[in-house]
Parts: structure tokens; C-alpha cells; sequence
């Protein structure tokens, strides 16, 4: 009787026993891998999209971008208008201080346009020249090198 | 018993065990550094082993965070916004560097003031409070100079911020500021400083500081709250061993600060505000939470005074095993130290709150 | 060449009655100087009495050599104002709010528009009539007598202020009506002061572009006033709350316009229909080129101009709206608005409502232009929604801590479609509105996407979260049982 009872207990102790056995076997193994997938995930270099960059960044030449022409792209995720004028190369960020529309290169007036209210900037300096913009447009530092246009200071 | 368990067929761990032992007698040394007990009374919280953990929790993600991150004006922002947005856990990996940095500060300070109110400072504990304290610097120091490394509006004033205030100090003030920002403003100098100072200098030294910090618990053993050191008897009681038991019950404590890791992480991913402007203030620049009770305090009082306060603070913090000289360690029994304490937290509670509302 | 003849010897005369009338002053002048018993040398007087004034005591700015009005020619002592100073009542007011005045300033004193001798400290002498002393001029006079210094071109080349007020006062409204006597009407003292002349560009002047709506509204808002010429009164209410005066008052925008801007200041009288394309058009200009390109610019006086949709003082915020009445209107008999067959008139009276500012108020609810129209309504109306929806979706990625620069980028661009969009409706051309609202549309569904494609990720976030936190929590479960096991092993041994 006795024998038999704690027969049974043992037999008891072992399936609890083995229960936690597996218990804290799974729970090793899947804290190993929670850890491991976001870092292998993070390891594993991403494609660079649209909100990557820094540094220096080509955006065209001024082949695309001829004497006494204005372009809008994109540095990172703003819109920069690059402008070839006779002093040379400039950038600023194409975003119009009035109500944030995205300015636009007016080649016949040779000045930065912003569409949507006809602000006026100076090609040159940023500056507003006529239209309700309250603020200049902030430059961009850009460079050229032989025909190749780098957005982003060297 | 030795020669049963040289009878039962021994597994592959135990093998390899064997193996290692043969060679470097390394049972000795972990039974050594295991095989201790901690005091039936000791009521840590395992704010001290929580603190490790966030240690290496912020370590490892720090050093992923390193693979993408480039310390330039120029690219330092884009590259964490690259991180953040791009690649595949990059928000977690930053958000969990983000929030440990917090709960890390968190526990350090609970920790400390636990070692405070228990007494556990007093002698022969001395050394180890001293290195405690300078942990504690160490890993503000984290926060500060880890704050301005995204570089985006609010990093950069913050960062303006809390460095200006060095320059109240008094003969040197100019000196210290130009020192610390590298440069009369916060500039490139300053990111590649910080940069410097948060990925080398600092997790060296905390390492250094840390590892002494525990070989002296290791040799004195947890504090006994309710007697001073003195009157603890060797073997008056074996207490708990501290493996398995004490370290179920931390391991137990470090997966609940996991889960609020991951629950604050996942909810309240790290932002990234507006590029740094050093041309454009933005309204309502603040330092972190931990600064700021220092920052309100500044407000409030004369610069050169709110500035010599903490100066004069710190070594009094640093040294208090030295000052406070006063054996007993149950807080009834030193009510004047007790009360000094209470009211300090309460003073640097009502200035963080005043200071994030004002 | 005759004018010029003539205006050469109107100089000539003038400078005539000049060298009389200073002669005249002088004279006696010096009479009440030699009779009385100890004459103070003007330096003297000048330190003593007179309060420091750099108009009067600066050599720069001394008074005009020459003139038409009663005043010496050399720094002599302003007695009038030695008086009037410290008189009781408004006349030191009046002192020194001259002294602080433009003409203050430029030494333009009491005797240069009220005529009497300045130089003599005998106030029988001063104010006498024979002095050339006029007391308050007639309202009826102050155009002229204002004008006499201001029509003068050489007078002032110096100040670089226009010398055409006189004229372009005397083609006013207001110009006019005094001109037929009616004495009524505003004159320059009662716009610029009298003895308080600012300078516009001073914010405390009465005619500084802020002040100018409530300056205006003085008299205009006086029923009492305007009541004989049949005037409404409720002008600076409604333009308060006009997007302009919003501009003007409300955020204090120097660049928006007041009356002045639209009204002319001098010159006042309200544009007329051919003037308001041109008198928006000074600060719309984009707009004004637009507009030229539709077929409304071109069909003349019973074309709509730009009040006739937008309104005038009470200006607001157009809107997809401002196309349809909320409810269709009944077609109208064609007498209502033609004429004959080829013709038609528009009475402004029919567009007096802001309800009624609508193109279904002209067009017919049947025509082929009337589905230009509502085409062109749902075209903004879509690409509106599209942006509103592409927002939403962005904002709420942002509340959930995503990163959406990318997204804000394109709903950037929608933006500027959008209103590039509503500017071109005043073409009338439908093509030239759906080429940029469909520009919009496009941008901003792939913002949505960006942002839905973010609103997925977090999801799965907190998805990855609740499924790490129940391996967490099995673990401690796990750690737990081990713990009560080793418990009950080390209580058992």
C-alpha cells in the first residue's frame, strides 16, 4: 500500500519533473530566438530607400541640369531645387516658406517660382523677391565636380 | 558521493565541463564565486542585478546601433533615420537602447537609495558605495552625451542647453564650456566628442568601475539590513544560497524588465524630431528627465550657485560612508540621516515634476 | 512749353508775395525789438524758455529759406510756441504734440499754416490779423493750404515724399463733395491730424496701414454721418472678419491690404468694374494671370470679375463650396438675365449674398458648362478627400510613433496640386484643373500607401510584442516552478 503510493508519486514527480523539463527548454529556446531574429533581421543590411543618405549625394549633371536651368530633387526625403546659374551651382530646399508648397524653376523670369502664390526667391541667394513668402528659402550646401552635381557639404 | 557521481553516465555538457576543469581548474573557481549565501533578511529588490542586465542589454544594442550609425553632422541624423525607418528592427534595436537608457537610470538610482535606506554603505562597504556613486555618474554621463547623437532639434538644445550651464562656474566656467562642446557652440567637434566619449571612454570605464564593484560584493557578501556588519555572526545562519536561488529569482526579476522593455519599445518607439537647426530655437527646450531637477534648480537660484551646488553635492554623495560615521544601519536607529535623506529625494522629486510642468 | 511759362511765373509771383510777406514781418519785428526795454538775444531765449526741440535748434533742418506762409527766414525764436507751451488747457497739448509731429521735427511752425509773427513776444502783435494771423483755417481751405508746401516738388525732393496729393484728393469722393461745399467730408487734418502729423510709417500714426481700417471707420461707421449720402455702415465689421482684415489686424501681416490698398487713400473712391481685376491683381498677381485666360476675362463689363464670386469687404476663404448652391436652383426665365438674345447684364445686387456668390447663380443647371463646372467641383472635391485621407493615415502612423517623412514628402506635393489646382479654376479651363488634381489624387494615394504600409508594420509590432511577452511570461512561469521545486528539494534534504 505504501510502496504503491509512493510509487505513484514518483511516477508523479517524474511527469511534472519532465514538464519542466521542456518547460524551461522552450523557454530558453525561444528567448534565444526572440533575441536572435530582430538582430540577425538587423544584421542583414537593408536596400537603401527614400529615407536614406547623409553625406554627399549626386544628384545629376549639369548636363540635365543646363546653363540657366532650375531642377527639383529629392535629398533624402526633401525636395531641393538646384539652380545653374551664372554664379555658379546652387541649392535650396524647394519647400516655399509661405505655405510649404514645392517651388519650381521659372526659366523665362530666371527665378525660383513657387506655383502656388507666385512667391518670388533670388536664384542667387534664397531671398524673396515678391510674393507673400515671409521667410528666404534655406540653401542647401552643393558642389560640383567636373560635370557632377553632389548635394550635402564634402 | 564522488564515486556515484562518477558512476552515472555523464553528458556531453559534463564532459566538456570535465575537459575545461582538467585543464584550468575552473570548478574551483565558480564554486567559489557561486557557492555563496545571501542573508535570509537581505532584501535587495535585485535593483543591482537589474541594473547589470540593462548594462548589457544597452551594450549589445549599442554596439548594433554602431553598425549604422555615423557620427557626422551631416549624416548623423539621416543614418538614424535610416536605422529607425529602414532597416528591419531597426526601431527596435534603438527603441530598446532609447528606453534601457531610462530604466537604467532608473535602477541605478532605486539601487542606490535601496543601499542608502538599508544602511549597506557603512563599513566594510565603503569602497564599493564610492564605486556605486561613480557608476551612477558614469551612466548619466551615458545619458547625456548618448542625448545629443541622433542630432535632431531636440538632441542639439538640449544638449545646448545642458552645457551652458557649465559655464557659470565660476574662473573656469568659459574653460569648461569650450572643453566639453569642443568649441565655443555645439558643432561637429561636439558630435564626434560625445560619439567618442559614449562608445569608448564611458563603457570602458563603467566596465572597469563595475567589475571592481563586484568582486567587493563578492568579498563581503550581501548586507545584513537589520544588524551592522560587526554583529553578524559567521555562521549564525546559512541564509540563501545565491545559486540557484538568489539567481532564479534575479533571472526571474531581469524577464520582467525584459517585458517592459519590449511593451515600452514596441508602444513608444523612439521618435526622431526635425533635423538639427542651430539657427532655429525650437520653444520649450528641456533636458532629459534625469536633468531635471538640476535644470529647474538653475532657474531658480543664482547661476554661479546652481551650478556649485551639485559640484559641492557630489562629493558629499560620494563620500557619505566616510561622513556618516554611525554604525547602526536599521533606519529607526538613525532617524537624522534617514530624514536628511527622505528629504533630498523629495526636494529633487518636487523639482523634476516642477521642472515638467513649468 | 506754355504751362511751363505760366508755372515759371507763378513761381516768380510767389516768390513775390513771399519777399512781401517776410518784409512785413520783419519790420514790425524789429520795431517791437527796438521799443522793448531789454530785448533777450535769441540764444538766450532759446536756452531759457524753450524746451530743447531739434527741429528748432539743429542747423540741418532750419526753416524753409523761402516761402508762401508768414514766417522768417532766419533761426528766430518760436514765440507762439513759448506761449501755447505753458498755457493751460489743450493749447500746451497742442504744443507739444507739434513738437513731436513730422513738422516739428522738420521745423514747420505755428505761423507756417496759422499765419502770424512768431518773432514778437507781444501776443496783440503776433496774433494780429495784420501779421497774416488766420486762427483755425476753414476746412474748406486745408486741401489748398496743406497742399501749398506738399504740391511742391522742390520742397519735398528732401523728405522723398509724392507731391501729387492735392490733385488726386481734389478727383476723390471725398474731393469732390468739398469742392460743392460740403464741408462734411474728410479733409487731411482729419485723416493725418493737425498738429500731430506722424509719418505713415510710424505705428502710432493714425494712417499706418494698421490703424488705416479703424481711421477710415471713424466716420464710415457713423450712421449718423453717412445717413444723408445713403452709405452703409458695417464696412469694418465685415472686413475684420474677412481674410484680409484677419491678415491686417489679426496677425498684424503689413502685407494685407486695408482700405487704402483697394480704395486709394487720396484718391478715394471705390474701384469700378473695369479697375478690379487690375486692383486684386496689384498683390494676386498669379491669380490675375490665370484669370485672363478664361473666357470670363473676356466678355467685358457683364463679365464676372473677382467680386463677383469672392465678394469685397467681406472676402473668406473660397472652398470647394463657393461652385454650387447646397441646394440645385430652379432655372431662372431668360428675361432675368438677358437682354436679347445676344446679350446680358449682371446686376451686382444679385450677388450681394456670400449664398448667392455661385456659379449656378449665372450658369444654367442644364447647360453643357454646368457639367464643366461640377466636374471641375469633383475633381478638388476628390483630390481634397484623397489628401485628407493620405493626412489622416500619416497621423496616425506618426501618434503610433512611425517615422513618416517620406509620406509627409508626397502629401507635400498634393498639397501644392491642390492649390495650384483651385488657382487654375479661375481659367475655367476643366482640362487644366483635372491635369493637377489628378497630380494630387496620385501623390497622395501613394502617401496613404506609405503610411498604411507603416500603419501595417506597427501592427505587426504589436502583434511581434504580445507574442514575445507570452514567451516571457511562460518563462517566468517556467523559472517559478523551478524555483518551488528547488524549494521543496532543499526543504526535503
Amino acid at each position: 500500500m505504501a510502496l504503491g503510493l509512493k510509487n505513484v508519486q514518483s511516477k508523479e514527480n517524474g511527469n511534472r519533473r519532465s514538464f519542466l523539463k521542456w518547460l524551461l527548454g522552450f523557454g530558453i529556446f525561444s528567448t534565444i530566438a526572440s533575441v536572435l531574429i530582430p538582430v540577425i533581421g538587423y544584421l542583414i543590411p537593408p536596400e537603401r530607400g527614400s529615407t536614406a543618405g547623409g553625406g554627399r549625394v549626386l544628384v545629376g549633371t549639369t548636363l540635365d541640369i543646363p546653363f540657366g536651368m532650375g531642377k527639383v530633387v529629392q535629398l533624402g526625403n526633401k525636395p531641393v531645387i538646384v539652380i545653374n546659374t551664372p554664379q555658379g551651382i546652387t541649392a535650396f530646399s524647394a519647400i516655399c516658406t509661405h505655405l510649404g508648397c514645392i517651388v519650381d524653376w521659372d526659366a523665362e523670369r530666371q527665378l525660383i517660382l513657387c506655383p502656388c502664390h507666385d512667391g518670388l526667391f533670388n536664384p542667387q541667394t534664397g531671398a524673396v523677391i515678391a510674393g507673400p513668402p515671409p521667410a528666404p528659402l534655406p540653401p542647401v550646401p552643393v558642389s560640383l565636380e567636373d560635370e557632377e552635381i553632389y548635394l550635402g557639404e564634402a | 558521493m564522488n564515486d556515484q557521481v562518477i558512476d552515472r553516465p555523464t553528458s556531453l555538457a559534463q564532459r566538456v565541463i570535465d575537459w575545461m576543469d582538467e585543464r584550468y581548474e575552473l570548478r574551483s573557481l565558480l564554486d567559489a564565486m557561486l557557492h555563496v549565501y545571501v542573508p535570509r533578511e537581505a532584501k535587495t529588490f535585485y535593483l543591482g542585478g537589474i541594473t547589470l542586465f540593462l548594462f548589457f542589454m544597452q551594450a549589445s544594442s549599442g554596439i548594433l546601433l554602431t553598425l549604422y550609425y555615423q557620427p557626422t553632422p551631416d549624416t548623423a541624423y539621416n543614418s538614424v533615420l535610416f536605422i529607425t525607418s529602414d532597416v528591419s528592427f531597426g526601431w527596435l534595436i534603438r527603441s530598446v537602447h532609447a528606453w534601457g537608457a531610462n530604466l537604467m537610470i532608473v535602477a541605478c538610482v532605486l539601487h542606490l537609495l535601496r543601499v542608502f535606506f538599508q544602511g549597506a554603505y557603512k563599513r566594510p562597504r565603503e569602497i564599493t558605495w564610492v564605486l556605486g556613486v561613480f557608476l551612477l555618474f558614469i551612466t548619466l554621463g551615458f545619458g547625456f552625451t548618448g542625448y545629443l547623437l541622433p542630432w535632431d532639434q531636440r538632441a542639439f538644445w538640449a544638449t545646448t542647453v545642458g552645457t551652458e550651464s557649465a559655464g557659470a562656474v565660476p574662473v573656469i566656467g568659459d574653460f569648461l564650456l569650450n572643453f566639453i562642446r569642443g568649441g565655443a557652440t555645439v558643432s561637429d567637434v561636439t558630435l564626434t566628442r560625445f560619439f567618442g566619449i559614449h562608445t569608448l571612454v564611458l563603457p570602458v570605464s563603467l566596465a572597469a568601475v563595475l567589475l571592481v564593484h563586484i568582486v567587493l560584493i563578492h568579498q563581503h557578501g550581501l548586507a545584513n539590513p537589520k544588524k551592522p556588519a560587526g554583529q553578524v555572526k559567521p555562521d549564525e545562519e546559512p541564509g540563501i544560497p545565491f545559486f540557484p536561488h538568489y539567481i532564479l529569482d534575479e533571472a526571474i526579476a531581469w524577464y520582467i524588465v525584459l517585458a517592459v522593455l519590449v511593451i515600452l519599445a514596441s508602444l513608444f518607439p523612439a521618435g526622431l524630431e526635425a533635423k538639427a537647426n542651430p539657427l532655429e530655437t525650437p520653444a520649450h527646450i528641456k533636458p532629459e528627465w534625469y536633468f531635471l531637477s538640476l535644470y529647474q534648480f538653475l532657474k531658480l537660484v543664482p547661476r554661479t550657485v546652481g551650478v556649485l551646488t551639485p559640484v559641492a553635492a557630489a562629493p558629499l554623495l560620494i563620500l557619505l560612508p566616510f561622513l556618516d560615521r554611525n554604525p547602526e544601519v536599521a533606519p529607526a536607529k538613525r532617524p537624522r540621516m534617514i530624514a536628511a535623506g527622505v528629504l533630498l529625494l523629495l526636494a529633487i522629486t518636487i523639482l523634476t515634476v516642477w521642472g515638467h510642468f513649468s | 512749353m506754355f504751362a511751363r511759362v505760366l508755372e515759371k511765373l507763378m513761381k516768380q509771383r510767389v516768390t513775390w508775395i513771399a519777399a512781401f510777406v517776410v518784409i512785413a514781418i520783419i519790420v514790425p519785428g524789429g520795431f517791437a525789438k527796438a521799443f522793448s526795454a531789454a530785448p533777450p538775444s535769441p540764444e538766450q531765449g532759446a536756452t531759457e524758455v524753450m524746451p530743447p526741440s531739434p527741429g528748432l535748434t539743429s542747423p540741418d533742418l532750419a526753416p524753409l529759406s523761402q516761402g508762401p506762409l508768414a514766417r522768417s527766414p532766419d533761426e528766430s525764436p518760436n514765440n507762439c510756441f513759448k506761449c501755447h507751451a505753458n498755457l493751460p488747457g489743450p493749447h500746451g497739448g497742442i504744443a507739444s504734440k507739434w513738437d513731436a509731429s513730422v513738422h516739428g521735427r522738420a521745423g514747420i511752425a505755428c505761423a507756417d499754416c496759422h499765419g502770424g509773427n512768431p518773432e514778437t513776444d507781444e501776443m496783440i502783435l503776433a496774433m494780429s490779423p495784420e501779421a497774416g494771423f488766420i486762427g483755425v483755417p476753414p476746412r474748406r481751405d486745408i486741401p489748398a493750404l496743406c497742399g501749398g508746401c506738399h504740391s511742391d516738388v522742390e520742397r519735398m525732393r528732401q523728405f522723398n515724399i509724392p507731391t501729387d496729393q492735392l490733385p488726386k484728393y481734389q478727383e476723390s469722393v471725398h474731393g469732390v463733395k468739398l469742392a460743392q461745399g460740403d464741408i462734411r467730408v474728410a479733409i487731411c487734418t482729419d485723416c493725418h491730424g493737425s498738429h500731430d502729423v506722424l509719418k505713415a510709417s510710424d505705428p502710432n500714426a493714425a494712417v499706418s496701414p494698421y490703424n488705416v481700417p479703424y481711421l477710415c471707420a471713424k466716420c464710415h461707421s457713423d450712421e449718423a454721418l453717412m445717413e444723408p449720402y445713403g452709405l452703409p455702415t458695417d464696412q469694418l465689421d465685415i472686413y475684420e472678419k474677412s481674410v484680409h482684415g484677419e491678415a491686417l489686424l489679426g496677425r498684424k501681416d503689413i502685407r494685407a491690404p486695408s482700405c487704402a490698398s483697394c480704395h486709394g487713400s487720396h484718391a478715394a473712391k471705390p474701384p469700378t468694374s473695369d479697375e478690379v481685376v487690375n486692383v486684386c491683381g496689384k498683390c494676386h498677381t498669379a491669380t490675375q494671370k490665370l484669370y485672363e485666360e478664361s473666357l470670363h476675362a473676356r466678355i467685358g463689363d457683364a463679365a464676372p470679375k473677382c467680386w463677383t464670386c469672392h465678394g469685397t469687404h467681406d472676402i473668406i476663404k473660397p472652398s470647394e463650396d463657393n461652385f454650387l448652391h447646397p441646394e440645385p436652383l430652379v432655372d431662372q426665365p431668360c428675361g432675368e438675365c438677358h437682354v436679347d438674345d445676344t446679350t446680358f447684364r449682371m446686376e451686382a445686387a444679385r450677388f450681394e449674398s456670400p449664398e448667392d456668390r455661385r456659379c449656378d447663380t449665372c450658369h444654367h443647371p442644364t447647360s453643357w458648362v454646368m457639367t464643366q463646372i461640377k466636374a471641375m467641383k469633383n475633381a478638388l472635391v476628390e483630390a481634397q478627400e484623397a489628401y485628407q485621407a493620405a493626412e489622416d493615415a500619416i497621423q496616425d502612423a506618426a501618434a503610433r510613433g512611425m517615422i513618416v517623412n517620406d509620406a509627409e514628402v508626397l502629401l507635400t506635393e498634393a498639397h501644392t496640386s491642390i492649390i495650384r489646382a483651385r488657382a487654375v479654376v479661375h481659367t475655367t479651363k476643366l482640362t487644366r484643373v483635372t491635369e493637377l488634381t489628378d497630380d494630387a489624387k496620385e501623390a497622395a494615394i501613394k502617401a496613404r500607401d506609405l503610411a498604411d504600409t507603416k500603419l501595417a508594420d506597427n501592427l505587426f509590432r504589436r502583434r511581434a510584442m504580445v507574442v514575445v511577452i507570452g514567451i516571457i511570461a511562460i518563462n517566468i512561469v517556467g523559472l517559478i516552478a523551478l524555483k518551488y521545486q528547488l524549494n521543496r528539494h532543499s526543504e526535503g534534504s
